[in-house]
């Protein structure tokens, strides 16, 4: 694959490394935005935040093509947030009560680590509910929902909860970064969905700004907030800077998976950015779709069609907000999304870097 | 009126891939507007310039998009595996005739074995007639669209049946009013917006309005009936005129513009009948909350059996919702 360098493979798999790490569920991304505000400074890029609190770095083209009249204006944009939990109740046993922040199967959560934020700092727990031999027969054959589970923080009683927790406080998963598999190809993590956006695009600002490349257009990179309960901060983004062209970067469930059917599996880990042609809450620019897949194969970079219509994310909001815009997204194929182990094959996260780059360099944005 | 009817209903469109559509209209429509443009989603847009610049500005919106189907995935037996765009009911659309927009035909048919109850996207399949993916694949890629064959004849009793009449019989309105208005000169700024997307969740029509600013705007689209076999009850019957919309699922509309809309019917003896539709949503609701709003109103064609392939209107509907529009823009 050319235009890899491979110099900057490490550090991009540990820029990906630290996002994850960050406590961000949908509505807490301010220490995921404090951190990428202070990476890119490191890298000499000013940044910006906005009400709602997303992130912005404005990059004004120039050179051949650029027209300062009337510029063609292209934002690119990630959500910070991951999907997570909310205190409900604190029961007089020094259990906590939880909701779901965002969509989370009930499956994925009996016997998870949780992290909660509490007003002293970090509390530690795990979710838990009735043991087996007290469940009914019917429990036993039924998934457990949400209002009869709990995380047990390890407190005596109310009071001692109390101390460390309220109602309304947050959480996330609990969970390692992990690189596993034949060569260490792929990667275990929380909130992979969508930190590897995150990731994608500060790599590609701080690249084009080591190379001093204007681009003939002006670029609005956005790290937005509160899509997983809704998509909000991406069209008010969209409100505020109007592009006529947006690239959001998104993690797509794969389902490459046993016990799914061929026609079902959405894309294949490994086989490079998933280039959605319709979802639920979009219909992608034909154009864009089409010089995507294009540059793939010209460029060599691995690039998949997404095979199966399910889900959404911040194109959804973009592409009718205000004049309505012109939008693709790229995702990263994951498996087990919006799970403690959100996992990827590494190599999906270059195809994308790539792929995103090439597409801000070389294709022809049209006013 | 029948003819520019067929001529517009038999162009493919489905959400998305308007182009053709499009295409169409801007070529009938040049003669009738004094300035066209398509917007960054694909909206058509026809302006026919006011009298003065301060004029106001009126907003008429039909969707040019269709219901349909995306190929997504292809069986090693060459049956191309397809995901719904926009509300497919695949009761009324299983073992139908399909189109390509490369013109290649097919069945739509449902996985042998299941039953009407489970009908949905992922048990059904388009039959090209391919004994291979390979062969397949030469004819269809993933992302190519279909929808059930555009078409539509005559009934009796000035009556017409077939698809997409929804919402290309609107499309036919705005084109018929700009006819008649083409020659006179109106106090209104006119921009007749033939949409796109409205099929998926009326994405089209609010962006088309955000750049526009309507102070009024109307919607030319199908609405459900009561008087068919066993239908739920509603007030709208074919042949009963004009409906003018009151509220749907989506919109309440404007009172004061349906009352006025109502009166100027009784007034020019044009048949109308008050439409409020329990289950649909109609450009209008977008239209109506883009930017900071408008006065918001929608004149609806009754219709039988919406989104399937014999869908059928009346043409006396048709020609008074025409007349409707033009006596309201030239009172």
């Amino acid at each position: 694959m050319e235009n890899i360098n491979e110099n900057s493979r490490p550090s991009g798999i540990e820029l990906l490394r630290t996002l994850c790490g960050i406590f961000g569920p949908c509505g807490n991304e301010e220490r995921v935005r404090d951190k990428i505000a202070d990476i890119l400074k490191d890298s000499g890029i000013a940044s910006e935040k906005d009400r709602i609190g997303n992130l912005f770095v404005k990059i004004p083209g120039g050179g051949e093509g650029y027209d300062p009249e009337n510029p063609v204006k292209i934002m690119i944009s990630a959500h910070m947030d991951e999907v997570g939990f909310m205190v409900r109740d604190i029961d007089a046993d020094g259990y906590i009560r939880f909701i779901c922040v965002g969509g989370i199967d009930p499956c994925v959560l009996c016997g998870k680590r949780v992290v909660f934020m509490g007003a002293e700092g970090e509390v530690k727990g795990v979710i838990a509910s009735k043991a087996i031999h007290h469940k009914t027969a019917e429990e036993r054959t039924t998934a457990v929902k949400i209002e009869n589970m709990y995380v047990d923080i390890g407190a005596e009683d109310y009071e001692d909860a109390s101390r460390w927790l309220a109602v309304g406080d947050y959480g996330r998963f609990d969970s390692e970064f992990v690189r596993f598999g034949i060569n260490d190809a792929f990667i275990k993590a929380p909130a992979i969905d969508d930190r590897l956006g995150c990731a994608v695009i500060i790599e590609t600002l701080k690249r084009l700004a080591s190379e001093g490349k204007k681009l003939p257009f002006d670029l609005i990179a956005g790290f937005t907030v509160r899509e997983e309960i809704g998509k909000s901060g991406a069209g008010m983004a969209a409100r505020r800077f109007l592009p006529d062209y947006s690239v959001v970067l998104e993690s797509t469930a794969v389902a490459d998976l046993p016990d799914v059917k061929p026609n079902s599996r959405v894309a294949a880990a490994g086989g490079g950015g998933v280039i959605s042609l319709l979802d639920r809450s979009t219909i992608y620019d034909a154009d864009l779709v089409s010089a995507a897949l294009e540059l793939g194969e010209k460029k060599g970079i691995p690039v998949q069609i997404k095979k199966y219509l399910s889900g959404g994310n911040d194109a959804g909001s973009i592409h009718k907000s205000a004049y309505g815009t012109a939008c693709l997204a790229i995702s990263a194929p994951s498996r087990y999304i919006h799970s403690a182990a959100n996992v990827i094959c590494a190599e999906d996260y270059f195809s994308i870097r790539e792929l995103v780059y090439a597409i801000l360099t070389e294709h022809s944005f049209k006013k | 009126m029948y003819s520019l009817i067929k001529q517009i209903v038999c162009c493919p469109g489905t959400s998305g891939s308007e182009g053709a559509t499009a295409e169409l209209l801007s070529d009938i429509m040049k003669d009738r507007s004094d300035e066209i443009y398509r917007d960054r989603l694909g909206n058509l847009i026809c302006r026919k310039k006011g009298r003065s610049e301060n004029a106001r500005r009126v907003l008429l919106c039909a969707h040019m998009d269709e219901i349909g189907f995306i190929a997504t995935y292809i069986e090693n037996s060459g049956l191309i595996r397809i995901a719904p765009i926009g509300g497919i009911n695949f009761t009324a659309s299983s073992y139908s005739e399909v189109i390509f927009e490369n013109g290649v035909a097919g069945v739509l048919v449902p996985d042998s074995g299941v039953a009407a109850g489970s009908f949905a996207a992922d048990v059904f399949g388009v039959d090209i007639g391919a004994s291979s993916a390979a062969e397949a694949s030469r004819r269809v890629k993933i992302g190519d669209r279909c929808a059930m064959r555009q078409t539509v004849r005559r009934l009796g009793g000035g009556r017409i049946c077939g698809r997409p009449l929804d919402d290309r019989v609107g499309c036919a309105i705005l084109a018929e009013i700009a006819e008649k208005l083409a020659g006179t000169e109106t106090e209104d700024d006119i921009y007749y917006v033939f949409s796109v997307q409205e099929e998926v969740g009326l994405r089209g029509a609010g962006p088309a309005a955000f750049g526009i600013r309507p102070d009024v705007a109307l919607v030319y689209d199908v609405t459900g009936t009561g008087d068919t076999a066993g239908a739920k009850p509603m007030e709208v019957k074919l042949g009963g005129g004009a409906a003018i919309k009151l509220r749907d699922s989506s919109v309440i509309c404007n009172p004061g513009l349906a009352d006025e809309l109502a009166k100027i019917g009784k007034e020019k003896g044009i048949k109308t009948q008050f439409e409020i539709l329990r289950a649909g949503g109609t450009d209008t609701a977008a239209i109506q909350a883009s930017a900071s709003g408008c006065i918001a109103g929608a004149i609806s064609i009754p219709c039988r059996f919406i989104h399937s392939g014999v869908e059928t209107v009346d043409l006396a509907d048709v020609k008074a919702c025409v007349d409707l529009t033009v006596a309201y823009l030239t009172k």
